[in-house]
């Protein structure tokens, strides 16, 4: 009997895999690439049309920036705010995913469509009246503003997360913790940890990367001198449109969130249900 | 001396859920070191009954007591009792020791102190090899020795079991049942044992009851639930029972003996305890009868066999009357008697193991 090296299926799957490789090097890559090129492009020896690379690479238009730029500021914001944002939102989460995941209670489902409603309305939408109220309410802090607008618009994230996270958690490894004679922490710890931990971190690192990347409400609200990196890179593409500082500073808010990510996929895959669950 | 106390008594429990009433009234108690199963349909209370022994499940009204204390607003953690898990809810990230320890590190023992009583009560349950295993290294029995032992291992004064045995194959099913009890005699403790097996319940217990609907319908002795059913759900769900209706004829109280007419057609009961009125429901067992060999017997009448099952020993025959096709019994002979299905066979059935059964005819 022959066998055939590749069934038909292999040879779908070996396509489906190279079209999507193809889509990542040509959507994401590339201009990755070209992000870097650029920002490495001597001020005094522009990269123009006939040349394929930048005749000079030099690293001073990053000197440039840092130094002439409230780009060190912006960055203290926006980390400072992630920091304070994924922290509340975690805050609120958790309990209203507790509510989602392990009660049972007439409208929740209502609940929980109500808890996505952030998700549909554009940020600039809601950034705009956002103000107008944060003024009517007497928060003058833009801080405070944005961190509320921030935790407003992302905690539908860190609900759904953590709403499944909680669904996961076994009854009776909570009841026979408590049979057993555990306190409530005790209980928390062996029942619920174990199957929260990853749906935790994950959340809280992609609320940390959304909130560094959100623009609408740091744009509306921070006006007009409340600075984050997506404000200072928006401020490169408008009116003075400079490319290779607009590149320095799209890689300077992409390489930490790539690498926060990557890390935001270690922790969901490692939610092996085998090994939380108990069940093979 | 006052009377000791019992190690669980359950006084009128009720339990509703919405317009549900899973528990209804339920009485009984348990005296230290006996076995009781609460057997049952699915449906008929006997683990929400479990439940609101270990604490899970507030009752409505009616009072639990375990070891003479009132267990009223008393959550699970504080409550003398340790439950074997259907699913045996191991703690799938803790080895098989830290497992078993689990309730001896609530209780704050020592380490010393705990790593030998771990060991120990492995060591009964055939675990000892495994203990640095995790719970999902484990075959099904395995687990289910592990939930045992972590149960055994905090020595509750009541041991609740919620089916044990239901996701084991069943050549091990016997096995661990007879494990359990052997541990169970062993070690003195009070279980609480729920199953929806009667054969489970009959081999294991001390005392069986019999549960539907969320009321007792009958509480006693195995033997006793076998050979006196009070009702047709318990002579039904109990082991195989022919049940009919009968009306009486004639009675001698003083000699216990009833002529009756039945489907079969007339005939004799010998019954210590009288029957409820005259016209009420009695029931006999497949294998109380004998297929006869002389004339003049009581109690003799002649069935068609409409199906015969060959079980080695034994032989499992369907037979209706000759004259009435539309009833159906199921009678048990010798694996060597000589009959197939289309022929008639003339059986007895002794008076004395015909009984009345709790039940009226309106």
């Amino acid at each position: 009997m022959t066998k055939l090296l590749f069934s038909r299926n292999d040879v779908y799957r070996y396509l489906t895999v190279l079209l999507a490789v193809l889509v990542f090097l040509i959507f994401l890559a590339l201009p990755f690439a070209m992000a870097v090129l650029w920002s490495l492009v001597d001020p005094s020896h522009p990269w123009a049309y006939p040349a394929v690379l930048p005749p000079v690479l030099s690293l001073r238009r990053w000197a440039e920036i840092w130094t002439t730029s409230a780009l060190p500021q912006a960055l203290y914001n926006s980390y400072a705010l992630a920091a304070c944002v994924s922290a509340v939102t975690l805050l609120l989460a958790v309990p209203t995913a507790y509510a989602f995941g392990r009660m049972e209670f007439t409208g929740k489902s209502t609940a929980q469509m109500m808890t996505l409603i952030p998700l549909i309305i554009p940020g600039f939408v809601s950034a705009i009246f956002f103000s107008a109220l944060l003024i009517q309410l007497g928060v003058y802090s833009r801080f405070a503003g944005i961190v509320i607008g921030h935790t407003v618009s992302l905690l539908p994230y860190a609900i759904r997360l953590l709403t499944v996270s909680f669904t996961m958690v076994r009854q009776d490894l909570v009841d026979a913790a408590r049979d057993l004679g555990a306190s409530p922490l005790t209980v928390f710890r062996t029942a619920y940890l174990p199957v929260l931990k990853p749906g935790l971190l994950a959340s809280l690192i992609i609320v940390f990367i959304l909130s560094i990347e959100e623009f609408a409400i740091s744009y509306i609200v921070g006006a007009p001198d409340f600075v984050t990196v997506p404000t200072i890179l928006y401020s490169y593409l408008g009116y003075n449109f400079i490319r290779p500082n607009a590149a320095v500073v799209s890689l300077i808010l992409v390489v930490p969130n790539v690498v926060l990510m990557l890390i935001a996929e270690r922790l969901l895959k490692s939610a092996d249900p085998a090994v939380v669950t108990g069940k093979g | 001396m006052a009377l000791m106390a019992n190690a669980l008594a359950v006084e009128r429990a009720s339990l509703r859920y919405g317009k549900f009433q899973a528990l209804k009234d339920v009485t009984f108690s348990a005296s230290q070191g006996q076995l009781i199963t609460l057997l049952g349909p699915s449906g008929c209370g006997k683990t929400t009954l479990l439940k609101a022994i270990a604490g899970f499940m507030p009752l409505d009204s009616g009072r639990i007591d375990i070891f003479g204390r009132d267990m009223q607003g008393v959550p699970p953690e504080k409550r003398d009792t340790a439950m074997c898990f259907q699913s045996y809810a191991l703690f799938p990230h803790l080895s098989v020791a830290d497992n078993i320890g689990f309730g001896l590190r609530q209780r704050r023992l020592s380490a010393a102190e705990i790593a030998t009583r771990v060991s120990s009560v492995a060591e009964q349950v055939g675990l000892s090899l495994q203990l640095q295993k995790l719970p999902g290294q484990l075959s099904g029995g395995q687990q289910q020795r592990v939930a045992l032992a972590r149960a055994m291992a905090v020595r509750p004064g009541v041991m609740l079991f919620d089916e044990p045995l239901s996701n084991l194959d069943a050549k091990l099913r016997d096995h661990v049942r007879m494990e359990i009890r052997a541990l169970q005699r062993e070690h003195g403790f009070t279980a609480v044992y729920v199953t929806h097996d009667q054969s489970e319940a009959l081999a294991m217990s001390d005392l069986v009851i019999v549960m539907r609907a969320g009321v007792i319908e009958q509480m006693g002795r195995p033997e006793e639930i076998y050979r006196h059913p009070v009702n047709r759900f318990v002579a039904d769900f109990i082991g195989t029972a022919n049940i009919m209706p009968v009306r009486i004829l004639s009675r001698d109280q003083a000699r216990g003996e009833y002529h009756v007419t039945c489907p079969l057609g007339q005939a004799v009961i010998r019954s210590a305890t009288p029957p409820v009125g005259d016209h009420l429901y009695a029931c006999w067992r497949p294998e109380d009868t004998v297929v006869a060999t002389d004339s003049g017997n009581d109690n003799r009448f002649t069935f068609k066999v409409s199906a015969r099952t060959f079980l080695g020993s034994l032989c499992d025959l369907s037979v209706s009357p000759t004259e009435d096709a539309s009833v159906c019994y199921r009678i048990q002979t010798h694996g060597s008697t000589p009959v197939s299905e289309g022929q008639t066979v003339d059986v007895v059935i002794p008076p004395d193991t015909i009984r009345f059964l709790d039940e009226a005819i309106a």
